[in-house]
């Protein structure tokens, strides 16, 4: 007789399957007998960009004819729509006949059907909430900045109230680690570890990052297997960035926000500011011209003076934006090569000399019938 | 005596001959019910109970008292029915007592000493169902195995025991709510049930059949064998399982059904070809697993729909794939045929009053997954425009055109198009 073995046994697993064995009780009864099946097996799988879905495995003992399962998770946070149950054999003879939910409990009862009186492995899967993950990543470039061994990390913390004994968690990749993880408690796992990583160092002037006229030192990878990875879509997440400084340490250069990486993707990484290389504005032409009532077209010359201190050669990137309707004249000049990325936006490659000699970009263009 | 009765409500029978009003003692039967029949709907908080009765009547006037406290019955729906010996017996009238709004004695007239079965029938509210449908897909997307379960909850305040349950497919029409004629939410006590819910369930051996058919503008589901469902509880039955059905996946965008970005969704019909269609899918949840190795499932997304009728269409959303992305970009912009409207003859007397637009766009989608995929992409302009493109674009409405193509796995693709914008006197038919 029991006892009610639900709250009794189970002070802080609060998800469990307890088997009914009593027989049928009026509904004034307090009293059952119920036995508590372990969990077998447990897999959290993060697949889902946006949820968590627990698996977990659990041998019952049936009788044969309709046998009664309660399930309860109280003080989790499990989604209830979310629960499926079935036999973890596909040919199993054993039925699901219905699900019944209490009123007022995070508790449910499933009445199944058996043909006779055997042990059966049933598996239960349920959304559950706040389990956090993170993903990061930590990049160690080589002194020359042309490599780097880049490190995949998968943190996850555990608030959904339940604490996971030992437990598969899967990452969207796939890549399974075993983990005990109790409530409240927080890890972080090194999933996967690429060495000698190409790596492309780019300075940027770029209107559509920054206003400020500063020029931004980025790192660019792309996640392919010619430079050695391409393995794996990279998932968002932080990337810390550190250089071997060839003394045997390493100095922490700075991090960025990696984005969403598909397989044949680029990832740009901003380390920070390259204050050797400083980028002067001058609006030299603003003429109207062609005005017609309340319609004109502009004649407008940007000059960009910019001076590379550093003692070697440098290419920078220069990102400018124009709006409306406009045409550059054919006497720009002081680029190696522009691209018009879109109809607002132009990307110019200038070759910047060493030791602060200066070199112009002259962006000569006009905007046709503003008002 | 019927089990619920004594906590609910009570037919009682008088015995003594009519007229007894005055009378303070009075010596009552408590016939129980023989079968009980709920006729659920979903479109109203509506539900139609029909039990039937074997009442035994005295020549002569009989009272039959009929009670419903603590229950959400509409008093003005209660009926009486005389199923067996009806060319004996006949109601003579209804009266509602003032002490109690919760009961009402009707007055019978019997030719003879008979026995006879009657039915009793009303409405009450609190009695629910729901739908919801589980869809496992294959690896491969490409096919699932659809499960769909109904779920009936009682809040009625009145436990309904070994009831025949139909549920109703389908939208009616009400003038007033069910649970306003019943005199609105009562508070209820909460009684242990679940003795009854596992004594119901043990009495039923196999897994139950849901019979569906048609009646006018609705489906009837009618749940084989009976369910007791104390008040408080839900039970979810199954309904059907169908494997094999085809499940079609298109990366759509719609930026005002889905937002920003590619949508996967996932389609289906409830038609032959999908092995389904047999009946209209009743409004609910539908959840989509995917079935990796080893019986393990991952989620893939769910959706609230309406009603599917036979042969329309299910959309599931399982939201972005950061794997297949699509890009638009303008990459230019020409002003052309700009009109004036002029009074007099310098170049400043003149104001700009229609012109036309001619933008290039690119629309580059690519597809970063190991499989083929299939996309969708709708575009919607504003104004009058013409509309000219690289790949075939179909009209979806006036100012939606839709791009839909397949992209072989690892690919990507571009499609240019020129959106020719007139405005001002410069628009046609203006």
């Amino acid at each position: 007789m029991k006892l009610r073995l639900f709250a009794a046994a189970l002070p802080t697993a609060l998800a469990c399957a307890i088997i009914g064995l009593s027989s049928p009780t009026p509904a004034e009864a307090r009293i059952k007998l119920a036995t508590l099946p372990d969990r077998e097996a447990v897999a959290v799988r993060f697949d889902h960009p946006n949820q968590v879905l627990v698996e977990e495995e659990r041998t019952i003992a049936l009788q044969a004819g309709v046998n009664n399962i309660d399930f309860s998770w109280a003080g989790t946070n499990i989604d209830k729509g979310s629960i499926v149950f079935r036999p973890a054999a596909a040919d199993s003879k054993v039925e699901i006949l219905s699900t019944s939910y209490p009123p007022g409990e995070n508790a449910l009862t499933w009445a199944v059907s058996s043909p006779d009186a055997r042990s059966e492995k049933f598996r239960i899967s349920y959304l559950m909430g706040n389990i956090q993950r993170e993903t990061s990543y930590q990049a160690m470039v080589s002194k020359d900045e042309t490599t780097c061994s880049f490190k995949h990390y998968f943190k996850i913390r555990n608030w959904s109230g339940e604490s996971f004994a030992e437990a598969d968690f899967i990452t969207r990749d796939g890549k399974k680690f075993e983990k005990a993880l109790s409530q409240g408690e927080a890890k972080r796992v090194l999933v996967n570890k690429w060495d000698n990583v190409k790596i492309k160092k780019e300075y940027v002037y770029d209107l559509t990052r920054q206003y400020e006229g500063k020029v931004l030192t980025d790192y660019v990878l792309v996640n392919s297997k010619d430079i050695g990875l391409g393995q794996i879509p990279l998932e968002f997440g932080k990337v810390r960035i550190y250089q071997d400084d060839g003394k045997g340490t390493a100095a922490f250069t700075g991090e960025d926000w990696g984005r969403f990486t598909p397989i044949g993707d680029e990832m740009r990484l901003n380390i920070g500011t390259a204050q050797d290389i400083k980028v002067e504005f001058k609006k030299m032409v603003n003429d109207v011209t062609n005005r017609r009532g309340n319609v004109y077209d502009t004649d407008e010359l940007d000059q960009y003076e910019i001076k590379n201190f550093k003692d070697s050669e440098v290419i920078l990137t220069l990102v400018l934006r124009v709006d409306g309707e406009w045409e550059m004249m054919k006497d720009a000049s002081g680029f190696e090569s522009f691209e018009r990325m879109d109809n607002e936006t132009v990307k110019f490659r200038v070759k910047c000399p060493p030791k602060g000699a200066p070199v112009l970009l002259k962006f000569h263009y006009q905007r046709k019938d503003v008002w | 005596m019927n089990y619920c009765s004594r906590w609910l409500w009570a037919l009682m029978l008088a015995v003594l001959a009519a007229p007894a009003l005055q009378a303070k003692e009075e010596l009552v039967t408590l016939p129980k019910r023989d079968t009980v029949q709920l006729t659920i709907y979903n479109s109203v908080d509506l539900t139609l109970v029909q039990e039937t009765r074997t009442l035994s009547f005295k020549k002569g006037n009989n009272r039959l008292q009929f009670s419903w406290a603590q229950t959400l019955i509409d008093p003005t729906s209660v009926e009486f029915r005389a199923l067996t010996q009806g060319d004996k017996l006949e109601v003579l009238d209804t009266s509602y007592p003032a002490e109690s709004n919760e009961m009402l004695i009707w007055t019978i007239s019997a030719e003879a000493d008979v026995s006879a079965r009657v039915e009793i029938s009303y409405f009450t509210s609190g009695l629910t169902w729901s739908a919801q449908y589980v869809g496992m897909l294959a690896a491969d997307e490409a096919s699932m195995t659809l499960t769909a379960y109904v779920s009936v909850t009682n809040r009625s305040g009145e436990e309904y025991e070994n009831a025949q349950v139909r549920l109703v497919v389908g939208s009616i029409n009400l003038v007033e709510k069910i649970n306003q004629l019943a005199g609105g939410e009562r508070e209820r006590y909460k009684r242990d049930a679940e003795g009854e819910m596992r004594r119901a369930t043990r009495e039923s051996a196999g897994k139950k059949d849901i019979v569906k058919e048609g009646l006018s503008e609705y489906y009837i589901y009618t749940v084989g064998g009976t369910e007791t469902i104390p008040h408080g509880w839900s039970k979810r039955l199954e309904s059907f399982v169908q494997a094999g059905v085809p499940v079609s996946t298109v990366y759509t965008y719609d930026a005002r059904k889905y937002g920003a970005g590619l949508t996967k969704l996932l389609t289906f019909k409830n038609n032959v070809e999908h092995k389904l269609g047999k009946e209209p899918l009743p409004e609910g949840t539908v959840r989509l697993y995917r079935t990796m190795g080893g019986n393990a499932l991952s989620y893939v997304g769910e959706v609230a729909t309406p009603y599917i009728a036979k042969n329309d269409e299910i959309k599931v959303n399982a939201g972005a794939d950061a794997e297949v992305t699509m890009k638009l970009t303008r990459l230019g912009l020409e002003k052309k045929d700009l009109a004036f409207r002029r009074w007099g003859g310098r170049a400043e007397d003149q104001s700009l009053e229609g012109w036309t637009t001619v933008e290039d766009f690119k629309l580059e989608v690519k597809n970063f997954r190991n499989k083929d995929v299939r996309f969708e992409i709708n575009l919607v302009f504003g104004g009058d425009f013409d509309f000219d493109s690289s790949a075939e674009a179909s009209k979806v409405d006036f100012q939606t055109r839709r791009f839909a193509q397949e992209l072989k796995a690892g690919s990507s693709t571009q499609i240019a198009f020129k959106l020719t914008t007139r405005n001002g006197t410069n628009v046609k038919n203006r």
